[in-house]
């Protein structure tokens, strides 16, 4: 039922649609943090033009399939003189999708940096920019680590959504490997272990990093 | 491109959204009580049932669902056990959010304050009604919160099923685009229906959770 000599066959193909989709993570991971930092501060210090902005963005992206999301963007590049860009299609849709979550993260991380510090900085005269770069953000961050690396192992499993728009990366690849031979068990069985595998390497990055940003803790 | 051109496709369109509902609810209600049996059995059973519960939960914490998806419709018939697509479709929500919701309860119960419990057993309640009366009237409304969340990403993920031509609303909408060739208008306008379905849904999961939770003493704990 398992046959060797096709997974021996198949493994490399395997091994280099995974580094796409370690690489469509990264990408989709990034582009999550950027947006979901800019919908954050916007959403808290945007007045209420920006509040509406960010909440409706967030509220968009939770309220519809990523799937659909996926192709939305994909039909809607080329109109913008974008064309056959099937990985930035994959990597801006996923990312954008995961930013409404990271707003989220990084939002309650803000506010849940104590008052009393932001009053005690401002008394002692440090400026509104001094105060977030060397107050609120690095503390904001601290917290919202562990719910970040968490949101970024949701973007890995996320990425197999990309073999719809034929980005090459670990399930297409099984997809095609098992259109020509037939060899489902042998394919799909090695990417779900393939999977669970990355997620292992990133949930223990994720419990190190929380671990060794602990002690920035106040 | 015209957007009157998807109105003579809007009953196709129809069908498949009810299609996708029927799948939601049908998945909600076996994830459920999956989930309700996980719980369970990491509460009450012993080490070993435990251990299976817990590496059950680790490998889908790790997996996505449309592998998940895959392994059910192409790997299992090899090993003779076969499953038309939508019993796959269901078969697969239902795996893959259990141990979510699962978590959802247990916490939900974990919530429930235990001098509750404790004084409830000193008045002479026994653990049925202890049970009944006390804790899961009280969990239930602690745990809709997380609960929708979960279940939006199910009605979400039925989105998925497609890939294995189960037709649901995105499956049918792939077919009215190869009609239309307005792929762009046709996946906007089924976007906005998932959108305001689910904001409906969460709505109506707030007043749900406000209902459940009427009796509740309003305490501040800070």
């Amino acid at each position: 039922m398992v046959d060797l000599a096709i997974l021996s066959q198949a493994l490399p193909a395997i091994g280099t649609a995974a580094v796409v989709t370690v690489a469509l993570t990264l990408a989709a991971s990034l582009i999550s943090l950027v947006v979901g930092a800019l919908s954050a501060a916007v959403q808290l210090g945007g007045g209420p033009i920006g509040y509406a902005l960010s909440r409706t963005y967030v509220s968009l992206m939770r309220g519809t399939p990523l799937f659909v999301q996926l192709l939305v963007v994909y039909y809607g590049l080329p109109p913008i003189g974008i064309r056959g860009q099937a990985f930035l299609a994959a990597a801006l849709a996923i990312g954008l999708n995961s930013g409404a979550y990271t707003t989220e993260i990084l939002r309650a991380a803000i506010l849940a940096v104590p008052r009393g510090q932001l009053e005690a900085a401002t008394t002692i005269g440090l400026t509104w920019g001094k105060i977030w770069r060397r107050i609120v953000l690095p503390q904001a961050f601290v917290t919202s680590l562990p719910m970040l690396t968490a949101e970024f192992t949701i973007v890995l499993k996320s990425t197999p959504l990309a073999s719809v728009i034929a980005v090459t990366e670990m399930t297409y690849t099984g997809v095609l490997i098992q259109s020509r031979t037939y060899s489902a068990s042998e394919v799909f069985l090695t990417i779900a272990v393939g999977y669970i595998l990355i997620a292992q390497v990133l949930m223990r990055l994720s419990r190190s990093l929380e671990r060794r940003t602990r002690r920035l803790r106040f | 491109m015209d957007w009157s051109d998807i109105i003579p496709y809007l009953p196709d369109l129809a069908r498949g959204f009810l299609k996708s509902i029927e799948i939601a609810l049908l998945s909600a209600a076996t994830a459920l009580v999956t989930a309700l049996l996980l719980t369970l059995a990491s509460a009450t059973g012993n080490a070993i049932v435990r251990a299976i519960v817990a590496a059950y939960t680790e490998i889908i914490l790790g997996l996505p669902i449309l592998v998940l998806l895959y392994v059910i419709y192409f790997v299992l018939p090899k090993f003779g056990v076969r499953f038309d697509e939508t019993t796959a479709g269901v078969l697969t929500l239902t795996l893959y959010y259990s141990p979510y919701l699962a978590e959802a309860i247990r916490g939900a119960v974990a919530a429930v304050p235990v001098g509750q419990v404790e004084a409830a057993r000193m008045i002479g309640l026994g653990e049925l009604s202890i049970l009944a009366r006390i804790v899961v009237p009280q969990a239930l409304a602690l745990m809709i919160p997380s609960a929708t969340g979960i279940l939006i990403g199910l009605v979400k993920d039925t989105a998925i099923l497609s890939v294995i031509s189960v037709e649901e609303f995105a499956y049918v909408t792939k077919q009215v685009v190869s009609h239309t060739y307005a792929p762009f208008e046709t996946w906007t306008l089924v976007a906005a229906v998932y959108w305001v379905t689910l904001a409906l849904f969460e709505t109506l999961m707030r007043g749900l959770e406000r209902r459940l939770s009427r009796f509740r003493p309003k305490v501040e704990f800070h």
